[in-house]
């Protein structure tokens, strides 16, 4: 029987705490009698035969919406639309989620005589996936069935042959969505809700549409309206995004929506790596010493290859549910089962919060994780992970710990790393940052070019990392990175520190000196709902 | 050099009064009865009176070896030595396998069943080394008893090697089916090529219902398997194999359903990997697409005249791939 | 009378260059430049004076002349043993022509009219000066300026000498730090008007030190109104570079990307960006080296201009580029006469003065050092960057054979 997560006062007898720090770990002792550790709850049980649930689900549908074999008609147009890369985190073992789900729906196409059907991987303004990412996401099996004929595809958010206006939202937003995907008989969505974000109408509304739709959610404004992005109900990101629900479906655009949930198995229960999600004071002798170890190697190896074996790690897990049917009744169900893994009771909030930042990031699999995605993972991704109100008071010091490298991906992030000479060395405020650069960079025919022709993230993604930023750098009183590179913490706009200690004594400045710590232990993944 | 104690025409006697054939005896008897003669008189057995019912002897190979032995541990690590040292370093130089839908197994747990076509007698080794971890350690297969058991060294050279039980092709025999139940039972995987024989054109052989016998007899899954290429690898009549390229595609597991019986869940074996076939020569949506629409070609190929079959067997891109003359 | 001097010496060539190439202004040890005591320079014929000189800048072709990566090319127009030192600010001790005794700042360029060449080349009847044809010739020893001819010594000493035409009279509340600016700053304006910048146009300055900061500077108060792009290596160029005009100041490997995002361009290279389709209208090199020329020439747009104001040498660069993109490599060196935007013709040394004086260049001069510490003093100059430094000059008003007659 899995441990649900739990918070854990720190103590005299507490061992020190593992901080994850990009491609390498630190061990640090928290300050006895004022901190606390928040623990993520122990994998769940995955589902017993997940093609069984996927079929299922399929046949028996959530919400208003017939049976999948109902709604699959000869001669009908079929759009299956289905995550990217992003998801999930990392990269799990084959068989993936998508190629489970897309497999199972071919089938009742098949037998229900579908000839004309389109696969595309939603990814909206993100790079575009290699045939090797899509041949894991897909499987080998409808790869090569579907690609070699032009019938899986990329998303293209800048093709204007390619997108069809749908219409406005009451409050006036642009809705604009993948010109195929929306003159399909049926769209149907195959995600991997890895967090409570994902999924809903965010799934069609954001990932198929297209920059001139985006920026009406994707800005400062909806971001510091968003406490916090991960509680649907508390979103601004996504009630907009349900707005232009309202829009597709009012249109007649048809959407089966097939949501599916997975547990926290990140680093596995045997190897080297599971150590990771253990709690210290359970740590083996094998644990500790393989902790030893790869500390050791990882230490003695260049930054290259620790970035290889980092990014070649495939995580095992593994499908806990899987829903399908009408998009909202779906989320709702999907939102309860993510919260079943994530959700860990936190009492109050604190002075300061820690965390340690891993390797990945949704926009940085198979490539590096440069300081502007150092930024988004800790103030965008974890920061916003909780429920209720952040683990740490206003205007209170969140200490982050990763190596922060001066080190961008030229082929996936070329506007990130002109974003960081040019933007952030002027100003490091999200709203002058949208006001005087956005624009330009949106709109710059190179970052276009390479976003459609290459693998780049599109020119105002970096962007709207920072955005993602803006509700943590309006709640935040100070930002510390531990054992960054000191420049480029600098020009992020933070405070470098070289060991926990000093970031300690730093944020003692602000917020004095007995304040109250409370550290995240995430991954595995956690979301804090605090009362 | 040690002094024979009797003279031949003393041994002679001494044999002649032995129980043995008399027309040999008879032959014996002439004073010139040579070494070989006598030895020859010695191996025959003797002729057996009118009225009299003598025991039919119970053979010790063929049908009726016992292949315990090769499911012992020593057997079985000798079995993996020869297998990781000399089958898969010959498999992987001639044939060069290419393995899919492996992922396809990754939900299944326990026992199973792999049912593949038969093409040429490296489809053993082949499967042998493509079948995926924990069943490649733990598997068993079907080998025709006539063939592969037939004297007291091959029995033990297929037993050991390729871990086979023999199996009668043209009967059912009780002690095939109970050692294979036995096994499957025991937590071991079994490898059958349900054709019964290698194909003699390439075009399959309708599928009997061994495989789906015992699938539904022992509630194991059938994993059906489509062989590709090892025909050009060791085609049935040549004495050496050569290299090509071969491939294992491994199906979805398939349990037989309450209304199944033998003869119906056979064939679906059979559908599964025609399917297969379909799938590698197309692609997995199109071979879909015609399995609902029910015209998935025939593993067996079209009835027509052989050449016909052999016509459209090879396909075009096969008829321009090799040339029977020299290159001008 | 002390003076380091420049002597022929092919060993001395041999080390300086070798040691350079370990450590910049490695040269100044082993290499031909020497403090000696000498004899001042006699006054080589009419219109010539004694100055003392009072400050005098070392700049960065005299440093690659200590280390002996200056070009052959100098060979015939210089004399040898000279005395550095041609950024001079001196004593005038007695009144010469119009001049009152006071402070001046020494025009080094020997031109015909100091080398008593009558009638005067064409150049120097145009007022361009720094074309004079007859560097090396008439009554004086080959030298292109004054502090690279064996008869008219140099700045690097106590004494020199200078003919009358040279001289530039200090105003009384000019600092010498200031006065010393006049000579490069000269340098700058000549290249800055040269470079002819359209109004909106694109510059790009390679290089922050002295030359690039004063072109900075030079570029805001004469040239039309147009974009500058600076590019420095050093925080304290960073700031100067800001202070002085540049719109923009970029890190030497972010300068492609910078260009590429200011121009709107497109570039070639998936990401990694291996050539830009178009560039800078203009680029003014202030470096001179090999890779600030290839440089210059990868982010200039096709038709552009590139500028060289910094000393090249024998340089190896693929001028493919070039020649496909139609682009107009040009050199400005010293100054002479200039037409002004406006139409106006004035000689780049008032010009000079006049920035000086409104842009504070005085500033830019980070430290002096007495002659006998001339081997910490070079280096301090080939150095000046990374340290924070702009310019380093001698500092001899308190030489004590000065004083002496």
């Amino acid at each position: 029987m899995p441990r649900p997560g739990f918070v854990l006062d720190v103590d005299r007898s507490t061992p020190p705490i593992l901080f994850h720090h990009g491609e390498g770990f630190r061990l640090e002792r928290l300050p006895a009698g004022r901190s606390r550790v928040i623990y993520p709850a122990e994998p769940i049980e995955p589902l017993k035969n997940p093609d069984a649930a996927i079929r299922h689900a399929l046949v028996n549908p959530i919400g208003d919406s017939e049976p999948l074999t109902a709604l699959l008609k000869p001669g009908m147009k079929l759009t299956i639309a289905f995550d990217d890369i992003s998801l999930p985190l990392p990269p799990m073992k084959r068989p993936d989620i998508r190629q489970r789900v897309i497999e199972a729906v071919l089938e009742l196409a098949a037998a229900a005589g579908v000839d004309d059907v389109m696969l595309i991987a939603a990814l909206a303004l993100h790079r575009r996936m290699t045939e090797a990412e899509l041949r894991h996401a897909v499987g080998d099996r409808v790869y090569d069935a579907f690609a070699p004929h032009g019938l899986l595809l990329n998303h293209d958010a800048e093709d204007p042959d390619n997108l069809l206006f749908i219409g406005t939202t009451e409050k006036g937003e642009e809705v604009e969505i993948n010109k195929r995907a929306a003159e399909s008989d049926l769209i149907i969505y195959v995600n991997i809700n890895l967090v409570s974000m994902d999924g809903g109408w965010k799934s069609t509304a954001t990932g198929l549409a297209s920059y001139r739709s985006l920026r009406h959610h994707h800005n400062v404004r909806t971001m510091q309206h968003s406490r916090s992005f991960m509680d649907r109900h508390a979103s601004e990101l996504h009630s907009a995004n349900w707005r232009m629900g309202k829009v597709l479906k009012d249109s007649g655009v048809k959407v089966f929506q097939i949501e599916t949930t997975m547990n926290n198995n990140v680093f596995g229960t045997e190897g080297p790596m599971s150590v990771l999600q253990k709690r210290e004071w359970e740590w083996s002798l094998t644990d500790r010493i393989s902790m030893a170890g790869m500390k050791t190697a990882l230490d003695l190896m260049p930054q290259r290859t620790r970035r290889q074996i980092f990014q070649n790690w495939q995580a095992p897990h593994a499908m806990t549910s899987v829903q399908a049917g009408e998009v909202e009744a779906v989320h709702e169900l999907t939102t309860a089962n993510v919260y079943k893994q994530h959700l860990v009771p936190v009492e109050g909030q604190t002075d300061i919060m820690t965390m340690g930042l891993p390797y990945i990031s949704p926009y940085n699999v198979n490539s590096i994780l440069n300081p502007i995605l150092v930024a988004c993972l800790g103030l965008g991704y974890f920061f916003n992970l909780y429920r209720g109100k952040p683990p740490v008071r206003e205007g209170g010091v969140l200490i982050m710990s990763h190596p922060t490298p001066w080190e961008f991906h030229p082929v996936h992030h070329p506007s990130y790393i002109d974003f960081f000479e040019q933007v952030l060395s002027e100003t490091t405020d999200p709203i002058r940052i949208e006001a005087e650069f956005e624009k330009s960079f949106a709109e710059d025919e190179w970052y276009r070019h390479l976003y459609r022709t290459s693998h780049a993230y599109h020119g105002v993604h970096p962007f709207y990392m920072w955005y993602w930023c803006s509700h943590a750098l309006q709640h935040l009183g100070q930002v510390i990175i531990v054992g960054g590179d000191v420049r480029a913490v600098r020009r992020l706009g933070f405070k470098p520190a070289s060991t926990l200690q000093d970031a300690l004594e730093m944020a003692s400045d602000v917020v004095g000196r007995d304040a109250t710590i409370t550290h995240i232990h995430n991954p595995p993944i956690l979301m804090a709902d605090v009362h | 050099m040690a002094r024979i104690p009797l003279n031949r025409s003393q041994t002679t006697a001494v044999v002649k009064r032995l129980p043995i054939n008399r027309m040999v005896a008879n032959t014996v008897g002439r004073s010139s009865a040579s070494v070989s003669r006598i030895a020859r008189a010695l191996l025959t057995e003797p002729t057996v009176p009118a009225g009299v019912h003598k025991e039919a002897k119970v053979s010790k190979v063929g049908a009726n070896y016992d292949t315990d032995w090769a499911r012992t541990y020593p057997a079985r690590f000798a079995r993996l030595i020869i297998r990781t040292t000399i089958m898969k370093p010959i498999v992987d130089a001639l044939a060069s396998p290419s393995l899919e839908g492996v992922d396809r197994l990754i939900d299944l747990d326990g026992p199973v069943i792999f049912a593949a076509n038969h093409r040429s007698h490296a489809d053993t080794p082949l499967m042998m080394t493509a079948v995926p971890e924990p069943w490649r350690d733990r598997l068993f297969i079907g080998a025709a008893a006539d063939y592969w058991f037939t004297n007291r060294v091959l029995s033990p050279f297929s037993a050991l090697v390729i871990g086979a039980i023999p199996v009668e092709r043209k009967k059912v025999s009780r002690t095939a089916i109970d050692t294979s139940l036995e096994l499957l039972a025991d937590g071991w995987s079994m490898l059958i090529f349900p054709e019964g024989a290698r194909s003699p054109d390439g075009w399959a052989r309708e599928f009997t219902s061994g495989a789906a016998f015992l699938s539904i007899k022992a509630g194991v899954p059938v994993v059906p398997v489509y062989l590709l290429g090892t025909d050009e690898v060791w085609s049935k009549g040549n004495r050496l194999p050569r290299r090509a390229q071969a491939t294992v595609v491994f199906g979805s597991p398939i349990m037989p359903t309450a209304d199944d019986d033998n003869r119906s869940f056979a064939l679906r074996i059979q559908n599964a990997v025609a399917l297969l076939a379909d799938e590698h020569s197309s692609d997995w949506w199109q071979a879909r697409r015609r399995a609902a629409e029910g015209v998935t070609p025939s593993l067996q190929g079209p009835p027509a005249d052989s050449w016909r079959r052999a016509w459209a067997r090879s396909g075009p891109e096969r008829r321009g791939g090799r040339r029977s003359w020299p290159a001008v | 009378m002390k003076a380091l001097r420049f002597e022929r010496s092919i060993g001395r060539f041999a080390a300086a260059n070798i040691a350079s190439r370990l450590a910049p202004g490695g040269g100044a040890k082993v290499g031909p430049l020497r403090l000696r005591d000498i004899d001042a320079p006699a006054l080589p014929g009419e219109g010539w004076v004694e100055v003392l000189p009072r400050l005098a800048g070392i700049c960065g072709s005299d440093l690659a002349t200590i280390d002996a990566r200056s070009s052959r090319y100098f060979e015939p127009i210089v004399s040898f043993p000279f005395v550095p030192g041609h950024e001079v600010v001196a004593d005038l001790p007695a009144p010469i022509g119009h001049l009152a005794a006071g402070r001046v700042v020494i025009e080094p360029v020997l031109g015909c009219v100091t080398r008593g060449i009558d009638p005067v080349c064409d150049a120097c009847a145009r007022g361009d000066l720094g074309n004079c044809e007859r560097i090396a010739f008439g009554s004086i020893e080959p030298g292109l300026q004054s502090g690279f001819c064996c008869d008219t010594g140099g700045g690097w000493s106590t004494r020199m000498v200078a003919h009358s035409s040279q001289l530039h009279a200090v105003p009384e509340d000019w600092t010498d730090e200031a006065a010393v600016m006049v000579e490069p700053t000269a340098c700058a304006v000549h290249g800055v008007l040269a470079a002819d910048v359209a109004e909106g146009d694109l510059v790009v300055v390679l290089g922050s030190g002295a030359l690039g900061l004063l072109t900075i500077a030079a570029l805001r108060r004469f040239g039309r109104p147009c974009t500058i792009m600076a590019v420095a290596k050093h925080p304290t160029q960073h700031q100067l570079a800001l202070a002085l005009g540049a719109d923009s100041v970029v890190l030497p490997h972010e300068l492609t990307r910078a260009v590429r995002r200011a121009t709107n361009s497109l570039a070639l290279g998936d990401g990694d960006i291996i050539r830009l389709t178009g560039g800078a209208d203009h680029v003014i090199d202030c470096v001179g080296s090999e890779a600030s020329l290839t440089e210059a020439l990868s982010v200039v747009r096709p038709r552009g201009r590139v500028t060289m104001v910094g000393m090249p040498g024998q340089v190896h660069v693929d001028l493919t580029g070039l020649w496909q993109r139609e682009i107009t490599l040009a050199g400005a060196y010293a100054y002479g006469t200039e037409t002004l935007p406006s139409g106006e013709r004035r000689r780049t040394f008032d010009l000079a003065f006049e920035l000086v004086a409104a842009a504070e260049l005085g500033r830019l001069v980070t430290a002096t050092y007495p002659l006998s510490q001339y081997e910490a003093a070079i280096t301090h100059a080939a150095t000046a960057g990374a340290r924070g430094a702009v310019r380093i000059a001698f500092d001899l008003r308190n030489e004590k054979e000065r004083d002496r007659a």
